[in-house]
């Protein structure tokens, strides 16, 4: 990755004066990462599930917690994917679930990237303070806790299940690696004339992380928060997937769980396996393609010209 | 004979989301065997580009749009690549402007020339090394180096290691890109005598591009003055320095002054070259031009011959040649730039240094330390220097790069601590500073009273923040302003430092601005502290010539009018003279001289400084 400092790829052409440069600087955020065939198609597929999981009760014929038609149903036009060995629909099932993936991913996404651009903003910004070796010590700590034992565990044990509790989880096991590249980057950006000149200006440390060197990372802080989504909305549906989703609620690691257990793939019942699985597949890799546009921000050298 | 030959070459620039343009348009020209040609212009002129378009080495999205390239009879306009790649390295040679990335750093530079040798000579195993000796030779670096990793050289002996790559296999055509830009003045002349040198002893020919004039003037037989995407004028060198015909040659002679002189005067160009996006009409330098008439704004001027060279202007066409019709409010011919003038007398000097001192440097030192594993590596960086600074003066501290200057420049400033000796502040309440131990809240309030400009103004300004930013911030942590007075006044700053109107430059971007733009805003917001000292790091190097006598004025004129004092640091005796009052020579962290700016200059009294004095290109003299 480059240094990210967006838009200095203007510099090399001869400058107008300066009503046309504001008129010509073509190279807003949105456009750029529009730009890009992959992220459109990403961003498109990302706008539908949001959609299906927003709308969700309009969507589904019944409540996706509902198990009361006849167990073992083949699709048909009152159940369009049939029905489950304990009588629930599953296409209810699998709209209702994008809500707590997308839910997961979110707040997932957004707890790990806030833990991790605070602690390696800070550590980065004192680099070879007693703060920063701190930090960087729990860090490392946090690097080399096998994640899946951890979560697992942290999971088993507690009283309540639910969405906000795999949230927690995912936040304080993923954010390591996040903040290790947070602090490669601040590294390489603190010693800028421009922080130089900030701290000249009177600034103190918090103002100069957050405002100075923070928007020109942004396009990292972007690329890592979707890369976070995708592990949360993973981790989602493996601890699901493990059992230790929340019984009361359907997400599509339940789903896998509940047709592994009762062995739909022995019984021949496929779809009830592989539509969830699919769905999962489908928007962890629009949530990758959106990624290849912001990567065009943070590296002006992947743009096409 | 003609060696190669350019006709009407264009070359446009399609960018997908931006605005096309084109950016060299029909320029056409001429270089014979063994001749040194010189190419010089302003930054975004469109010589690189040129350059690039001879070497066929353009990239998307430009392209070569019009007009033909010939090499030695072989019309190399539309060559395929595999056909250039014989001729490449064998005929045509070239050394890029960034002498740091040109070499693979990780190849020994022994294998880099093998590879270069090889490939188009019979020359193999030891006989490759003979002569990668010979050339090491040539550019007089000592051959033990050859088996060195490019990170070991330093910037000086790498750029002299590309130029020996450039003639591994005896070119006949070199093309130098501002082959000596970021490297320091000393280095820089002693490699301008070894290409000159060279180019005497083997005879190739030479294109020699820069944006400055002095180095130019010194080597060229013939100069080539581009602007705007078209040439301007063709002449000697000789005849150029004597009799300029375009204006804006003269503008970029003008930024030269005699340092030994009582009263320097150096002229720069206003404005800025024209958006090459955009329809242009008449004479594309008209807007910036002192000398410009009615016709110059409407006719496009033909680049054509006159006298012994070519020159695209009306004026100098019609003061030379006049034509049968009459032309009302042409102007009489002059060799001088009439536009704005930077003129330092030492009448000015005298008295500034009568001013009350207001900081004292006293026996600092500063050693580096860094621990490699249980090894300590110590450097020294200064050593035992001491000087006063004057309210309302300006002081040079002048030297090469690892002389210490900016070491010093950062104890000044608290970024640093002295590792002995003592720096004392007084302020203008009276209050004592003592500056090499100060941190937290008192380093903070101390920056009140100093403030620092920086050298590069592409990276002191936030990219990412609009200038009502970068300037209202120093004045509500510095002066204590709310919000709306914060506004106000950082309007007024931007109106200081002669950005106006300041509501159009408010909520502008940096990269909006042109680099003496930023400079200005990097100025205002060193000025927002309302600080008595500026510490000014080579404020101008990475500014075009032409225009850095503009960010000089401005300096002075602050210190006349703000009772200022500032300490510039620079390694360019020229530029030390124009702006300061007394200048201090420093060599390996110590002071070797330290007088009054025309005294040093006239009568330097240590080697080093004459080193220094000898550095700086002389175009004028050498002509005449």
């Amino acid at each position: 990755m480059s240094a990210g400092v967006a838009q200095s790829g203007t510099v090399d052409l001869p400058l107008g004066n300066v009503e046309e440069q504001f008129s010509a600087s073509d190279t807003r955020w949105y456009r750029l990462v529009w730009s890009s065939t992959k992220a459109r198609v990403g961003i498109i597929m990302l706008l539908g599930f949001i959609l299906v999981a927003v709308f969700a009760p309009l969507i589904a014929p019944y409540e996706g917690t509902r198990t009361d038609f006849a167990p073992l149903l083949p699709p048909s036009g009152e159940h369009l994917l049939g029905t489950t060995t304990q009588g629930g629909d599953i296409f209810s099932q699998l709209v209702y679930g994008a809500r707590v993936s997308l839910l997961v991913g979110l707040f997932g996404g957004i707890a790990a990237t806030a833990i991790a651009l605070v602690i390696g903003m800070i550590s980065g910004y004192k680099e070879g303070s007693l703060t920063d070796d701190i930090l960087s010590f729990v860090t490392n700590v946090a690097l080399v806790v096998p994640v899946l034992p951890l979560m697992i565990v942290l999971v088993a044990y507690s009283e309540v299940r639910g969405v906000p509790l795999i949230v927690f989880v995912i936040g304080i096991t993923s954010w390591a690696g996040h903040a290790r590249a947070k602090r490669a980057q601040i590294i390489t950006l603190r010693n800028r004339d421009f922080v130089t000149a900030a701290k000249f200006a009177g600034e103190g440390s918090g103002r100069i992380i957050f405002r100075e060197i923070m928007p020109s990372m942004t396009s990292l802080v972007a690329a890592g928060f979707v890369g976070a989504a995708t592990g949360a909305i993973g981790a989602e549906a493996g601890l699901s997937f493990l059992g230790l989703g929340d019984p009361n609620t359907v997400s599509w690691g339940t789903m896998l769980y509940q047709a592994d257990a009762q062995g739909a793939v022995a019984q021949g019942l496929w779809l009830w396996v592989l539509v969830p699985g699919l769905v999962l597949a489908l928007l962890i890799t629009c949530l990758t393609f959106i990624n290849f546009g912001v990567d065009l921000l943070s590296n002006p050298h992947l743009r096409e010209d | 004979m003609t060696l190669l030959q350019v006709r009407d070459l264009s070359v446009r620039y399609e960018p997908k989301r931006q605005a096309s343009l084109t950016a060299v348009d029909r320029v056409s020209l001429d270089i014979h065997d063994g001749e040194f040609v010189g190419l010089i212009g302003e930054s975004g002129s469109g010589k690189s580009t040129l350059a690039m378009a001879l070497l066929r080495l353009l990239e998307r999205p430009g392209r070569i749009s019009g007009g033909s390239i010939t090499f030695d009879g072989h019309d190399i306009t539309t060559a395929s690549q595999d056909d250039l790649r014989v001729r490449r390295w064998r005929d045509i040679a070239t050394v890029f402007q960034s002498s740091m990335n040109s070499l693979n750093p990780v190849m020994r530079v022994e294998a880099q020339f093998r590879d270069a040798i090889e490939e188009h000579s019979d020359l193999r195993g030891d006989a490759v090394r003979d002569r990668v000796r010979e050339l090491f030779e040539m550019v007089m670096i000592d051959p033990k180096f050859m088996s060195a990793y490019p990170h070991e050289l330093s910037g000086g002996m790498k750029q002299r290691v590309n130029l020996a790559l450039a003639l591994a296999n005896r070119p006949r055509f070199v093309l130098l890109d501002e082959p000596t830009t970021g490297l320091d003045v000393v280095v820089q002349r002693s490699i301008l005598d070894a290409v000159r040198r060279l180019q005497k002893e083997l005879g190739f020919a030479v294109l020699f591009i820069s944006h400055d004039i002095g180095t130019v003037m010194e080597l060229s037989d013939r100069i080539l003055v581009m602007y705007a995407g078209r040439l301007a004028e063709e002449q000697p060198a000789s005849g150029l320095v004597a009799d300029p015909l375009h204006p804006y040659s003269k503008g970029l002679l003008g930024s030269y002054g005699n340092p030994r002189a009582e009263t320097v005067r150096v002229t720069y160009i206003p404005g800025r070259p024209p958006d090459l996006s955009r329809p242009l009409q008449g004479c594309r330098f008209a807007p910036r031009c002192p000398e410009a008439i009615e016709r110059c704004t409407t006719v496009e001027p033909e680049f054509a011959p006159l006298g012994e060279g070519s020159v695209a202007c009306h004026v100098a066409r019609l003061q030379r040649e006049p034509g049968p019709e009459r032309v009302t409010g042409l102007p009489e011919p002059t060799r001088v730039f009439a536009g704005p003038e930077f003129v330092k007398t030492s009448e000015e000097s005298d008295l500034a240094r009568q001013a009350p001192v207001f900081l004292k440097v006293d026996g600092v030192s500063k050693v580096y330390e860094r621990r490699r594993g249980l090894r300590v590596q110590r450097t020294q960086a200064v050593s035992g220097v001491g000087f006063e600074l004057r309210r309302g003066e300006v002081t040079a501290l002048v030297g090469q790069s690892g002389s210490g200057k900016t070491t010093l420049a950062r104890m000044i400033t608290g970024v640093d601590r002295p590792t002995s000796g003592s720096i004392r502040f007084t302020a203008s309440d009276g209050q004592d500073i003592a500056v090499h131990g100060l941190r937290g809240r008192r380093l903070r309030d101390y920056r009140r009273h100093v403030q620092m400009v920086f050298q590069d103004p592409y990276s002191s300004l936030n990219p990412a923040l609009p200038l009502r930013y970068a300037l209202s911030r120093p004045l509500r942590n510095h002066r204590g302003l709310g919000a709306k007075e914060a506004d106000s006044m950082a309007a007024e700053l931007l109106e200081t430092v002669a950005l106006t109107p300041s509501s159009r430059f408010l909520d502008r971007y940096p990269h909006e601005l042109s680099g003496g733009q930023r400079q200005r805003v990097v100025i205002a917001r060193a000025l927002a502290a309302d600080p008595e000292l500026i510490v000014a790091d080579e404020p101008i190097s990475s500014l075009d010539v032409s225009i850095r006598a503009e960010i000089l004025e401005l300096l002075q004129q602050l210190v006349r009018d703000h009772d200022l004092g500032v300490l510039y640091i620079t390694h360019d005796l020229l530029s030390a003279r124009l702006l300061a009052d007394e200048i201090i020579v420093l060599n390996g962290g110590r002071v070797v001289e330290h007088g009054p700016a025309l005294e040093v200059i006239r009568n330097p009294a240590d080697d080093y400084t004459r080193t220094l004095l000898e550095a700086i290109p002389q175009p004028f003299e050498r002509v005449g």
